[in-house]
Formats: structure tokens, C-alpha cells, sequence
């Protein structure tokens, strides 16, 4: 196999090689400058206290917009496994890649454990007990759900699983990238099943603990599938663009095609279509119920200016992409795709922040350019987490033995 | 081409035989995908293949365009869409608006799901229906069938055919083509020549089929438009007259005629204990004496030593207004409220609270109170509540007001009767047993006793280290 291919074109572009402490600079500078905006250009409204907590809620919407994308890798790789998916072998190398920035991304999870043994009531209002009103939060700090400690414990758990998967699927590729052992593949078909109930419980734990907890009132069963979703459309936007832009340097011409990016762009419709099924499930049964301790987290978001990010969602993250994405000859087409990769990388930013930040109170100007700032710096840093994964490893698992059937793979003519 | 002329000599019918087309026959995929560029590259669009499994990229050989099916789903989906919002927007926003757990009229969040389960109906329908309709399916026969080589197109052959309506289609012409491709067989296909008439008795038989299924139909017409002296018929008499009682019906088998048959005096429903308990009642019911006179049930209370006739009720009369209207108790005591007068008591209520005057039950009375009794009797009793407020404002003589709970009359009741008065209700008062326990109850009575008493107090019934802040003057305690 090899022997037919370019072995330079799995590489990644030496270029890119050099932006990886330049990225990582740029987005700590992007993220500082943000943490700036937020916590010094405050208007007059906002007091120290409370431009703390919009940039705390500002860093954890951030960190959660590319957290998802990382899980979203996670799950692409486990579910490929369990369906012995042989169309997604040649990209399936930038997926794992992008599963390996976990570590790098607990590390980022650090400074919100640090917060919250610094015995800060924001993001987390539950830290605090003395600040807390409600009977409900009350309870759940009683019972010792909702302490620091607690928290922590579980947060470490978490990670410990998702790291643990990730790097037993990427070392077995890995290995099989050396020795093309059928035995490999095997062993990731065996533990892909397990694997996923356990990303599923986890996956759902970490969504209620770290964003529902924020307004630790309020409860919503479904809550960390609509995450999941969201992180799913995320994931395959940034897979998409990642590829786009190796092929653009010149990389990956002979192993991806435009069947691949055919295919992810239908998961991404399908996933801008379950985010949307998932989110509005959410709200139908609440408005129906139309139960004041069951509504008040939608209240929250409809008001002081947030109404506008809520309501702006439903063209934003559902009616104008899925008619955009709908047709397949948008998504055969590199540009169409990529225009729409983009913009749903956009929106999830948009979602994170719809989920997380109206709890930090009212928007002002400056405050919202350095959420803004922060989440592109954000982003910067987790391409530089990429890069540094990427540098040593080929970008195409060559000796995996469903790899000829990607590089044959095509969709039916409709 | 000889079997093909040997099944057209085997057939009687005189009409020569049509050609449809030429069918080559091909030993693999590759040789298939070759021939079927050749054709496409040839002009012709009247072409198919049938191939044993899917081979990729026939579709693009054959020069297949691509479906409009999606563009027509999308067509139908929309229109589901629009049917859906249209038909809950009239049916709920303009020709029956009815409310629903009080949310708004015409389209809504809840319009949602219906309108996504049309589009997808709609689309679905549409989907299969219109793959069959392009596809010109159902198609019972095809002139290639008639070729016994074809079989093996299921098996391990792979065909090229080419139709005669083409419009650039020549005979030879295409013989020519398909001959220059490594084909194993090159054969002209002939119409199916056996007739396509379906066979004489088939058609009499359906026939005979339909008219038989007429018969019921007719039967049906002919008794609703005719008259019958005769009686219906019982096609299962033992389950239309089964030898049993039902309620409200006579019988012989008693005295008094009745299948209902009255409690035994002295016995106690299942589940019933507490009626006979002065803490359930608010009453002492071993107190109450019945008696009959003439068929009439007659109660007659004992208070002491004094006999009081409270009410006379007749089991078929309905009690006279002013009497609440509640229900006959199980136990054979019908509840009875006071008479209209109020002055003597009419039950033997307790006069005594038989749980205990502490804060616990004061402050749960409090809380009760105010969630059920506040709102028509306010919240310092004085029946200034809120919807006696908005009744009083609307105007309207439907409306009775809600008794002061300051009113003489009601200082004196015993906190039995206020007690039986919150359980069985009063005048519009309805019963409030079902939302609030025995226990609560009672709390409620204790904190209605506080209320009046509050109203009555004097500086004695201040606690003395409690008096000084009384001293100063407060203007809505003046009294």
C-alpha cells in the first residue's frame, strides 16, 4: 500500500509544524486580552464582583466549545469501531488526533478546580453555600453532591475515563500503524461497544455537573445529550475544515475525497438536525409543563438582551444551515462545505455561550468582545494542542486493513 | 435467436412478433462497465443493466442522471409542513378555539411535533410512491423474461440491454455496437407473445366475489327502509337477560322492594372506620339517634338532656336550599349542616380541639389557611379575600359573599362545627376534606379561633414582658 502513495503527503506541512507555539502564544495572549475586557472594561453598570463571574462563565462557555469538539472525536472513533466503518479509515487518523487533545484540555479544566478551592461563588453559585437561596441547592449541597470536593473527584474521573479510551484506541493505531496487525483493529472492535455506554454515562455526568450546575435549580434529564449533540455537529465541522485545509497545503490528496467530506457533511446535517430535535424536546416539554422551577432557566435566557442569542439559535443553529446542508451537491462541493463547517463551528460557539453565559447576567459591549477574543484564543489553543499531536504521527493509518476499502469508497449516484 | 424463434413458432397467434431491443449477455462487471461507456458514449439513453449484485459506477456508464425524486420529496415535505401548520392554525386559532392547559390559541411550540410527523408522512409517502411511479413500477413483465439465458442474471451473468424506443435506435446499428464489445451472447429481444388477457373464469370469479359481497350491503338498505312488527333478535339471550339485580331496580325478594340493600345497623364500611371517630367528623356520632316514622328517616340529636329534631329528610326529597349540598354519608348518617338560623347547634359538635393548642399546629394551620381559606375569607378573616374582591367588583348576584369569620354567630359555633363546616363545606362553600387531612383541619380551626380571638383580646392576654411594645400606638390595631 504504501509503496503506491506519496508517503510525504501524510505528513503534516512543516509550515504548520512552526505554528504550534505560535498558535498556543496567540491564544493565551487572545485569552488574557479577553480576560482583560471582561474584567477591567466593565461598564459602569457591573462592579468587580460581577465582571468575575462574566469572565468566569466567558472561560468555561470557552473551554466547553472545544471540549465538546475533542468528545465528539472521542465518540467518532468508538462508534467507527463498533460499526467496522471502513469508508472513515483515511481520515479517521485526524479524528484520533483530535481525541488525543483531552489531556491537554484537562489541563485547561484546571484553573475552574483552582476557582473553585479558592471558595469563588462563580462560575459555580453552589460553591458558595452561604450565597445560596434556594432550598433545592440547599438539598443538593447537603447530600454532598455540590461540594468542591466532590466535584473535583468526579471532574478527575471523567477525565481519567476519556483519556483512557482515547489513548487505548490512538495506541493501538498507532501500533498498527508499525506492524499492520489485523489483531489491532480487533482489539478496538472488542472495546468500542463498553466503551460508548461508559462515554455515554460520563459524557452526560460532565454535562450536568460543569454547565447545568451553573443554576444548580434548574434539572433537564436530557441535558447532557443535547451537549453530546452539539459537540458531534462541532466535531465534524472542525474535521471537515481540518481536512480541507491539509488538502489546500498540498496533503492528503490521494486518501481523502470528496465521497469523505460527502460523508461528513451528512453527519453534520444529521447532528444539526438531532442538536435541534434534542433542544427543542427540551423546551417543548417545559413550556407545556410551563412550571415556574421548571421555566426560569429559559426565562433567564430571554431576557436583558440574551433573548436575542436564544431566539437568533433557532435560524442560526437549525433553519438556515439544515437548508444549506440539505442537498448533496453542497455537500460535495469543497467550498459550499466548508462554508457551512465554518458557520457551524460558529453557531456551536453561539450555543456554548447560549448555555452557559446568561447566567453571568445582563451582556455589555466591551465584556462580550473579550468573550468573543476568548473564544477564538481558546480555539487557537486547541489547534495548537492539534499541532502538537499532529507533528510526529502520519495523518493516515497506513497499514490499517480497511484503509483500500476507504480509498474505495463511493456514495451511491442518487 | 433460434430459441427465441422456436417460442414464436410454439405460439398460435398470427401477429408477428415485435422486437423490443438487443440484449447482450457478458461474463463479468468489468466487460459490463466497458460495453455499457461504449453505449452511453454512443448516444443511446434507453439503456439498462441487470447485474447478479450491486456494481459501483454502473449508474455513471449507463450515463444515468440523477434522480428528481429528492427535489419532489422536498416538494411534499414542504407541503406537509404547510398542511400541518395551516390545519392547527384553523382547527385550534380560528374555527374552535378551546383552551388547553391555558396556553395560546393557533400555532404554538406544541404545534411543533405534528407539523415535523407531516412532513415526514408526507415525504415518506412520497418518497415510495413516487421511486415506484419513476421507475414505472409495478411492472408485471418484462420482454427480457422471455429469454432463458436471462435467468442467470440472479446468478452469475451480467446483461446490457438496449431498447428499441430509443429515439437514435437502429436495428443494425446497434447490433454492430454490441457485437464490438467482448460480449459472451448478443440477442434481439422479442415481445412476451402469450396472451395478456387474463383467463374467462378468473374474471367470472372475481365478478361473483363482488356481487356476493353486495348481498350484506343489501340486506343492510332493505331493513333500514322497511318496517318490522317482529322483535330483534337475541342471538346470545342468556347474556342480553341474565338472572341478576341491578342498581335502582325493584325486587320482590326483599319487603321494602329494593336491590339495594342498606347497611346493617352496627356494621362499618371497609375503610370506613373513620366515620364514626369525633377527630373525622368534628362530631360525637354515638350522640346521633335515628328513628323511622312512616318510611321517613328521622334524626333526632341528643344534647345532654334536651332532644333536638334537626331535619326531617325523606330519602327520595333532596335537602332544601340553604342546607349544603353535600353527600349522604355511608355510615347512614346524613351529613346536615345547621339550619339556616344557626342559633342552636344542630350536630353534637365538639367543643373541645382534639389536638393540641401548640405553635406546631398554629403555624400549620397558618399555613393552610392562607393557601386555601385566604383567598375568600382573607387573611384576617374578615372575607376580603381576593376573589370575593374581583366578585364584588364584577357585580354580578351570583355571587355570595363569604361569611367574617368575626360574626357573632360564628364566634360561638363549637370548633366542631367549624371543623364539619370546612370538611362538608356551607352554603357555596364547597368541601375541602379531599385537599386538606383531619389533622390540618383542626389546625386550621385552632388558627381560626386565634384569628378571632385576636380580634377580642385584651391587655391581659399579653404576655407581660410583651406588653411594653404594645404601648406605642399603632393605627391598625386601634379597635
Amino acid at each position: 500500500m504504501s509503496s503506491k502513495y506519496d508517503l510525504e503527503s501524510i505528513e503534516l506541512p512543516v509550515t504548520w509544524k512552526r505554528l504550534k507555539p505560535i498558535f498556543f502564544a496567540a491564544g493565551l495572549i487572545l485569552l488574557a486580552g479577553g480576560a482583560f475586557l471582561s474584567l477591567f472594561a466593565r461598564g459602569a453598570d457591573g462592579s468587580t464582583d460581577s465582571a468575575f463571574k462574566f469572565f468566569m462563565h466567558s472561560y468555561l462557555a470557552n473551554f466547553m466549545f472545544v471540549m465538546t469538539i475533542a468528545l465528539g472525536a472521542l465518540f467518532f472513533i468508538l462508534i467507527q469501531f463498533v460499526s467496522r466503518a471502513g469508508w472513515s479509515t483515511s481520515i479517521r487518523r485526524i479524528a484520533e488526533l483530535i481525541m488525543t487533545t483531552i489531556p491537554f484540555l484537562a489541563l485547561m479544566f484546571i484553573p475552574i478546580i483552582a476557582i473553585l478551592f479558592a471558595n469563588y461563588s462563580a462560575p459555580y453559585e453552589w460553591n458558595v453555600p452561604a450565597e445560596v437561596h434556594s432550598s433545592v441547592v440547599k438539598a443538593k449541597i447537603d447530600i454532598g453532591y455540590l461540594t468542591k470536593e466532590w466535584f473535583s473527584i468526579r471532574a478527575v474521573s471523567y477525565f481519567v475515563l476519556w483519556i483512557a479510551m482515547a489513548f487505548y484506541f490512538f495506541g493501538h493505531s498507532r501500533k498498527q500503524d508499525e506492524t499492520g496487525d489485523v489483531e489491532h483493529s480487533l482489539a478496538r472492535q472488542k472495546w468500542a461497544g463498553p466503551c460508548i455506554m461508559i462515554f455515554a454515562l460520563s459524557v452526560s455526568f460532565a454535562a450536568f455537573d460543569w454547565v447545568m450546575s451553573i443554576d444548580a435549580d434548574w434539572f433537564s434529564t436530557i441535558f447532557g445529550v443535547y451537549v453530546f449533540a452539539a459537540g458531534m455537529m462541532a466535531f465534524f465541522a472542525t474535521t471537515i475544515l481540518i481536512s480541507m485545509a491539509l488538502q489546500n497545503a498540498g496533503k492528503l490528496q490521494s486518501f481523502v475525497n470528496v465521497e469523505h467530506f460527502h460523508d461528513m457533511g451528512k453527519f453534520m446535517f444529521g447532528f444539526i438536525m438531532f442538536w435541534s430535535y434534542i433542544a427543542f424536546s427540551q423546551l417543548l416539554l417545559y413550556w407545556y409543563g410551563n412550571i415556574p422551577e421548571e421555566t426560569f432557566w429559559y426565562q433567564v435566557r430571554l431576557q436583558d438582551g440574551w433573548q436575542y442569542l436564544a431566539y437568533g439559535l433557532i435560524p442560526l443553529h437549525f433553519a438556515i444551515p439544515f437548508l444549506g446542508t440539505l442537498s448533496r451537491h453542497v455537500r460535495r462541493h469543497r467550498l459550499g462545505l466548508t462554508f457551512w463547517a465554518a458557520w457551524a463551528l460558529a453557531v456551536h460557539w453561539l450555543d456554548m455561550t447560549f448555555l452557559v453565559m446568561p447566567n453571568a447576567g445582563a451582556p455589555s459591549f466591551m465584556p462580550i468582545v473579550g468573550h468573543l477574543l476568548g473564544g477564538i484564543g481558546m480555539l487557537l489553543v486547541f489547534l495548537s494542542f492539534f499541532l502538537v499531536r499532529a507533528s510526529d504521527v502520519p495523518l493516515v493509518p497506513m497499514k490499517d486493513p480497511r484503509l483500500p476499502e476507504a480509498l474505495t469508497y463511493a456514495n451511491p449516484l442518487l | 435467436m433460434n430459441n427465441n424463434e422456436h417460442n414464436v413458432k410454439s405460439n398460435k397467434e398470427p401477429r408477428p412478433p415485435k422486437a423490443c431491443g438487443w440484449m447482450a449477455e457478458f461474463e463479468n462487471e468489468h466487460d459490463l462497465l466497458h460495453a455499457a461507456e461504449k453505449v452511453r458514449d454512443a448516444g443511446y439513453t434507453k439503456t439498462d443493466a441487470f447485474t447478479p449484485f450491486p456494481v459501483h459506477g454502473i449508474d455513471h456508464a449507463l450515463g444515468i442522471k440523477p434522480t428528481i425524486l429528492p427535489f419532489i420529496v422536498l416538494c411534499a415535505g414542504l407541503t406537509g409542513l404547510c398542511t400541518a401548520l395551516l390545519m392547527q392554525w384553523w382547527m385550534n386559532g380560528v374555527d374552535y378555539k378551546y383552551i388547553i392547559s391555558g396556553k395560546p390559541f393557533g400555532i404554538t411550540p406544541a404545534s411543533i411535533p405534528v407539523s415535523f410527523e407531516l412532513t415526514i408522512l408526507f415525504s415518506a409517502f412520497t418518497s415510495v410512491l413516487g421511486m415506484l411511479a419513476l421507475n414505472g413500477l409495478p411492472k408485471f413483465s418484462n420482454p427480457v423474461f422471455t429469454n432463458a439465458k436471462f435467468d442467470r442474471a440472479t446468478n452469475d451473468r451480467f446483461f446490457l440491454y438496449v431498447d428499441a424506443t430509443d429515439k437514435y435506435y437502429n436495428r443494425e446499428s446497434v447490433k454492430e455496437l454490441l457485437s464490438s464489445v467482448h460480449a459472451n451472447s448478443l440477442d434481439e429481444v422479442i415481445e412476451d407473445s402469450t396472451p395478456s388477457e387474463l383467463p374467462r373464469w378468473i374474471l367470472l370469479g372475481a365478478l361473483l366475489i363482488v356481487l356476493a359481497g353486495l348481498i350484506p350491503a343489501a340486506i343492510v338498505l332493505n331493513m333500514r327502509a322497511s318496517f318490522s312488527d317482529l322483535p330483534r333478535w337475541h342471538v346470545f339471550f342468556d347474556m342480553d337477560f341474565q338472572p341478576k339485580k341491578k342498581p335502582q331496580q325493584t325486587t320482590t325478594i326483599f319487603k321494602d322492594g329494593r336491590t339495594m340493600r342498606p347497611q346493617v345497623p352496627g356494621t362499618i364500611s371497609r375503610g370506613q372506620l373513620d366515620q364514626q371517630d369525633p377527630f373525622y367528623l368534628g362530631y360525637d356520632p354515638l350522640k346521633v339517634k335515628t328513628t323511622s316514622i312512616d318510611g321517613e328517616k328521622q334524626i333526632y340529636v341528643s344534647t345532654g338532656d334536651s332532644v333536638a329534631n334537626v331535619s326531617a329528610i325523606s330519602p327520595a326529597v333532596q335537602p332544601p336550599a340553604g342546607t349544603p349540598a353535600s353527600g349522604t354519608p355511608a355510615s347512614g348518617t346524613p351529613a346536615s349542616g345547621t339550619p339556616a338560623s344557626g342559633a342552636t347547634p344542630a350536630l353534637p359538635f365538639l367543643e373541645k380541639l382534639p389536638i393540641e393548642a401548640n405553635e406546631e399546629n398554629i403555624k400549620l394551620g397558618k399555613a393552610k389557611y392562607e393557601i386555601y381559606c385566604s383567598a375568600c375569607h382573607g387573611y384576617s378573616g374578615f372575607g376580603d379575600g381576593l376573589v370575593s374582591k374581583r366578585a364584588a367588583s364584577l357585580a354580578q348576584d351570583t355571587w355570595t359573599p363569604p361569611s367574617s369569620l368575626h360574626l357573632d354567630r360564628i364566634q360561638k359555633q363549637p370548633v366542631g362545627q367549624i371543623f364539619h363546616t370546612i370538611s362538608k363545606g356551607q352554603g357555596k362553600m364547597a368541601s375541602y376534606a379531599s385537599s386538606i387531612t383531619p389533622q390540618e383541619r383542626w389546625s386550621i380551626v385552632l388558627y381560626v379561633r386565634a384569628l378571632q380571638r385576636s380580634r377580642n383580646a385584651n391587655i391581659e392576654d399579653v404576655p407581660v414582658d410583651q406588653r411594653g411594645s404594645l404601648t406605642a400606638p399603632a393605627p391598625s390595631q386601634t379597635k
